[in-house]
This record gives C-alpha cells, structure tokens and sequence, in this order.
C-alpha cells in the first residue's frame, strides 16, 4: 500500500504550526518591531534605523554584547567538553551507574528561575552555606555574584551546574548509536584507548557534538533569569548580557522599540554564530 | 490585637450578611501580593457594603508588580480597572494616560499633606492615597548591653546621628561571625538611602523631574553615599551585598545585627515571628551637621481611565478611603495611616513609642521620593549605582555615570 503524498505533512502540521506561532511570528514582530518606537501615550512611532543608531552610541549596550560574547565564549565549550566527558564516564556499565545519571540529571528538573534563588543564597558573600564552608576549611571567602571580577564566573558555574547534565543526555544517545563492533574490530586491532576516542567515537559524535553546541549556544545567548534574579546586570556592568538590557529596555526604560532591536541584533548574533559552527562541523565532514 | 482585627472586620461585613450577594458590576483589581489574609477581609468587606459589584483581586508579588502592570496598562484595554500604584509612579502613569485625575472622588481635607504631595501631578490627584510608611531604627538590647553601650532614645529630640551609628556600630560589628552593626532593610533602594543625602540638603532631581546631572551627582549625594559606602567598605559595620528585603528583617529579629533600619510593617515580625528577642525603636539617625529626613511614600490606588465602569470604580475607591475601611487596614497590616482621623481611632496602638515617632517623622521630617515622570528609570538606574556602590569604587564617578544614563532616559519627557 502506498502511503498518500500529503501524509507526511499532516503529521508535520501541528510541530510545523508551533514553530511557526512561536518562534517565526515572534521573530518577524521582533524584527518589525524593532524600526518601530511607542510615544508616551502609546501611539506607534515609525524610527527607521533609529532604534539601532541609539544602540550603537550607547556604552551600556557595546559593554552588554562584550559581556554576552566573553560568556557565550567560555560557557558553550565547557558545557559541551564537561558533558561529553560526563556522558563518557555515564555510559559504561557500572554498579552506581543508574544513580549517578540520575543525579547529573536532578540540576535540570529545578526551574532555572528556583536555581538561581538557590544558588543566589548559596552563594551569598555573608551568610551563605558555600562561604561558610569555606570559613570551616580556613579558606578565605568569596564574594562570588557580588565582586565584578567574579560574578560572571559564578554565572558561568551555575549554567554549568544545571546544563551539563541535560546536555549529557544527548551525548549518551549519541554514544549509544555507535555500533559496538566498530570499538571492538579497533581492540582487536591494538588501538587504545585514545586512538579509539580520537579516530572512532569523536568521528562519529560529530552530529551529536554539532547539534549540543548549537542548540546550547542558542539556549545560553537567550539566558536571562540568574542575571535578573541574582545580579540586576552588577556589579558594574559585569553581568549585564543582551538579553537582560532587552528586558530593561522595555520594562525600566519602557521602550520596546529598543527592546525589540536588542532582540533583533541577539538573533542575528545567535544566526551568525550558529552558521559558524555548523560551518566548523562540516569543515570536519569533508575533511 | 487579632480580636480587635476580626471585630473591626467583622463590623465592616456585618451590614450586608442578610442581603444576597449578586454582582451586577464586575471590576478586575491588580493588588500588591500582600498576604491573602490581610487583602481578603477588607475586599470582602468592600463586597459587603457593596453587593452588586463583585471586585475579583489579582495579587501580584511585588518584585513582579510593575512589569506585570507596564504589560497590562501598556495593552490600553479596560483592564485592570484598578491597580495598586507605588507613590511615586504615579506621575509616571499619569503623563503616559494610565492613571486618571481623582479629585471629584477625594475629600483633600480628611488626607495628610504627605500623602496628598505623593498623589498629586501638575495639581492634580492622580492616584488615591491608601497608605503610607516610615523608617525607624530598631535595636537589639542584647548587643548594646554586652558592648556597654545606652541605646538611642525614643525621644525624637535626642535623635542619633549617622556618626554615632558608626561609632556604636563599630563597638558591636564582629563580620567574621557574621554579626553586624548595622542592617538596612531595603539597602538598595532609593527609597531608603535618598534620605541620606537629602539630610545634607541634596536635591535629587531638578524641580520638573527631568535632569539628574547636578542633582543626584551633587556634593550632598557624593558626601553621603560615600559615607554610606564606607559603612560596607571600611567601617565594615554592615554586610555587603545583602539586598534582599524578604531577608533582612529576619537577619535582625534572628540575632545578627545590633541595629536595623526598618519600617513599621516589621513592628508585628518581630513581636510575633521573634517573640524572645529584646528589641527597641528609635528615630531615624541624621548626619551631625544636616538635619533629619526620613522617607514617606507607598502603596496608592490607580485607576484606569479606561475602565468600563467608573460608578463601581467610584464606589470602590470611595469605599477603600474611608475612615472604617482605613482602620480596618491598619489594623491588617499597620502602614502609617493617610487618614489624620485613623491616627485618633486606635489609642491603644498609637500610643506605644514607636507610632509616637512616625507621627512625628511625617508631619515634620519625611519627604516624599522626587515627582518624576520617568521615577522608575531614575530609581531602577540609582539603584545599580546603590548596588556597585558597595563593592567599592568612587562614588562621584559612579553617581556621575548614573547621572548622564538618567539624563538621557529622562529626554523623552520633555
């Protein structure tokens, strides 16, 4: 019996309306948006490429795409090396095994929203648990989210903690659809350990590896909870990412055509940034 | 106190138990996510004297409160009908058409002047006074005994200075074991530090609310913010970086600070939450050569010129402002009241010390925060400068950056 040709479609529909409702629609009302601007008493205001002139002179904003950058720089290929490592580690049989995945996996079923309120008093500079425990060891405290030269670290640490364990899950699903008798004719064959990571299991994660590092990157340059919850962008500026001076911009400064340009220049550098690496992981392919 | 909060409620209520309860206007509340158990008396007591409006209220947490309002106002629907309006944004609502002239449906006379100054935009009341507040030092006797040191005094004549806070907070400040000299409530916003600098006679925005430069970055702001500063920095008489005000009452009533600078709503925490802790309350500290302010301002009720229905709006506001339903609040949740009659129905509360000392602070020293229409981005903008402020780092460069960011947010009003 053969299949009708619109079959496929119609499964696709629903996943297909989806991502249209909720990510092209946004996306174009953002990029609209974003040439638009809201008089006081709300009439739209057509601003061209105003909206983005304002942006580009603005200290505040050039400061929030360094800090975006330097955190997307550093977080995205630790959470993809720490989690491949995580997942090596997980996907050998073992007695404490099941446990241990399980949890590596906790972090993620805490709201990011909830992590941060946790770890917020955690890591609070007097009266948290982490110091306090440091003071017990006779190591000096830390100031963690409220030293500037320390707080985008902590941001860092706290992404990790929740993200590597999701991440992780990609990567045994990756790892697990490697045939095992290729591992094996390699033993045979006198490869080790390294040889065999190197010329057999990365190979063939390279899908995997392409697909978490995008999706991540995606997931941490839209990261805005800790930042709104714990540091408010401080101390002095050294947390302020894109997507928190979006959100003031609409909701301090209650100017949502800026917002919307903020949005708008995030996707771009998200866009950007994912071509790279999908340019990087073909690069590989071919080679 | 609970009996008399349940008889006062219950006499509210007790007008309307015969008469059916159907709505034939409904209006949409957004309320201040203050607990259930203190909004619900009054709005049934509203439903009461009311029967045929029926005023479902949303409580919204307060750290949530004004984006959730920008969205909801910012839509220009009919709703909220309602809204709870922090004082000094109602200007801010006023001039972007959020909020609605009220002087037809307020007697001016019953009101204190504060509070009228809070509501009032170019003349007029644009939000409806519903309560007020004020910031007492509070301390603990336990520190001050050990240190052998007298307490400040209740009297507002022998008020502290900001010099003998230090000098006390010092003796008493052990920030290895996390004991602390000094606590403010709400030590990030401008709602609790503007004071300081305005005891040394600054000013923080110019007359017309629209130009920071010269103003927060004044001498006044600069000395006092950097007095402030090294109360966290050099002094180390008060824990850095804890700005949490859910948390900060309870660092005090637990034990961990000799002094606390609070407001009245932490009066019942402390009797109730912290029952054997020996504490005491005096005015607001000053600096030795300024002279005393201390903050005002709250929670007023805004109403959306769009609402449908202005006869239940007026009712309810009506309802909300008068004497019965502002002492049955007070004794919900004791905000100074706005009402001067308020302050004569409930002797055996304002009586004790402490309202003694707030009914002073607000007929002679409080002043209300700036009357600007862009208060929230000058607020949200001081408050990061606050914030960085006590890590370190030069106070005038700092105020002078937050300054021109102030400057340019505040262009679109002009």
């Amino acid at each position: 019996m053969r299949t009708p040709a619109w079959v496929p479609y119609a499964f696709l529909t629903p996943a297909l309306l989806g991502l249209g409702l909720f990510r092209v629609v946004p996306i174009g009302i953002a990029l609209v948006g974003g040439l638009f601007g809201t008089s006081l008493m709300g009439e739209t205001v057509f601003r061209g490429l105003g909206n983005y002139a304002g942006l580009a002179e603005d200290p505040d904003f050039w400061n929030s795409v360094r800090v975006t950058l330097t955190f997307n720089l550093i977080v995205n290929p630790l959470q993809v090396v720490i989690s491949f490592m995580l997942a090596m580690l997980m996907a050998r049989p073992g007695r404490f095994v099941g446990p241990l995945r399980t949890a590596m996996l906790l972090p993620i079923t805490v709201s990011i929203a909830l992590s941060s309120v946790l770890w917020n008093i955690l890591l609070d500079p007097g009266f948290g648990p982490v110091n306090g425990l440091l003071r017990a060891l006779s190591l000096p405290p830390q100031p963690f989210f409220r030293a500037a030269h320390e707080s985008l670290a902590s941001l860092i640490a706290l992404c990790s903690w929740r993200g590597t364990g999701y991440w992780m899950l990609f990567m045994l699903a990756g790892l697990g659809a490697i045939p095992p008798e290729v591992n094996e004719a390699a033993s045979i064959d006198g490869a080790n350990w390294w040889q065999r990571l190197r010329f057999i299991t990365l190979p063939l994660m390279r899908r995997t590896l392409a697909f978490v590092l995008i999706a991540d990157t995606a997931v941490n340059f839209l990261l805005f909870a800790p930042v709104y919850v714990i540091t408010n962008g401080g101390p002095a500026g050294s947390t302020a990412l894109l997507m928190f001076e979006a959100y003031r911009a609409a909701f301090t400064y209650l100017d949502s055509g800026r917002s919307l340009a903020i949005s708008s220049v995030i996707l771009v550098i998200i866009a950007a940034v994912a071509t790279l690496e999908m340019r990087l992981f073909q690069a590989e392919d071919s080679a | 106190m609970r009996i008399t909060r349940r008889a006062a409620v219950t006499g509210l209520a007790a007008g309307a138990l015969a008469r059916p309860a159907r709505a034939a206007s409904a209006l949409k509340v957004a309320w201040n996510g203050w607990p259930e158990s203190q909004v619900k008396p009054l709005f049934d007591a509203f439903h009461a004297a009311n029967p045929d409006i029926s005023a479902p209220y949303e409580l919204i947490p307060f750290a949530q409160l004004f984006q959730t309002l920008e969205i909801r106002l910012g839509a220009r629907t009919p709703e909220p009908d309602v809204y709870s309006c922090d004082s000094p944004l109602t200007a801010s609502y006023a001039v972007r058409g959020h909020a609605m002239a009220l002087d037809d449906w307020i007697d001016k006379s019953r009101f204190s002047k504060a509070a009228l100054d809070a509501a009032t935009v170019r003349g007029k009341l644009y939000s409806a006074p519903f309560c007020t507040s004020s910031i007492l030092l509070f301390y603990n006797r336990a520190y001050f005994k050990k240190a052998g040191i007298e307490p400040p005094s209740a009297d507002v004549t022998k008020r502290w200075t900001w010099e003998q806070v230090v000098e006390a907070g010092r003796k008493m400040s052990e920030p290895a074991q996390n004991r602390w000299g000094l606590i403010i409530e709400q030590a990030e916003r401008p709602y609790q530090l503007l004071p300081f600098g305005q005891s040394l006679g600054g000013v923080p925005l110019s007359e017309d609310g629209l130009r920071a430069t010269g103003y927060i970055d004044g001498p006044a702001f600069v000395e006092a913010f950097s007095f402030l500063q090294r109360m966290y920095t050099e002094w180390k008489i008060a824990p850095p970086g804890v700005f949490d005000n859910n948390i900060t009452p309870d660092l005090f009533g637990s034990g961990q600070a000799a002094m606390f600078l609070g407001g009245t709503f932490d009066l019942d925490l402390f009797r109730t939450k912290y029952p054997d802790l020996d504490w005491g309350v005096a005015p607001h500290p000053y600096f030795a050569k300024g002279k005393p302010v201390t903050p005002t301002g709250s929670w007023h009720i805004g109403v959306n010129p769009r609402t449908r229905d202005k006869a239940a709006v007026e009712k309810f506001i009506r309802f909300m402002l008068s004497d019965e339903a502002q002492t049955a609040w007070f004794k919900l949740r004791p905000y100074p009241p706005v009402l001067n009659a308020v302050w004569g129905k409930v002797p055996e509360t304002f009586g004790q010390p402490a309202w003694q000392i707030v009914r002073h602070e607000l007929a002679n020293t409080a002043m209300s925060r700036p009357a600007s229409p862009g208060y929230r981005e000058f607020e949200d903008l001081l408050r990061v400068a606050l914030r960085d402020m006590q890590a370190g780092g030069d106070v005038k460069t700092m105020l002078t950056a937050s300054a021109g960011r102030m400057d340019r947010e505040l262009a679109k009003y002009k």
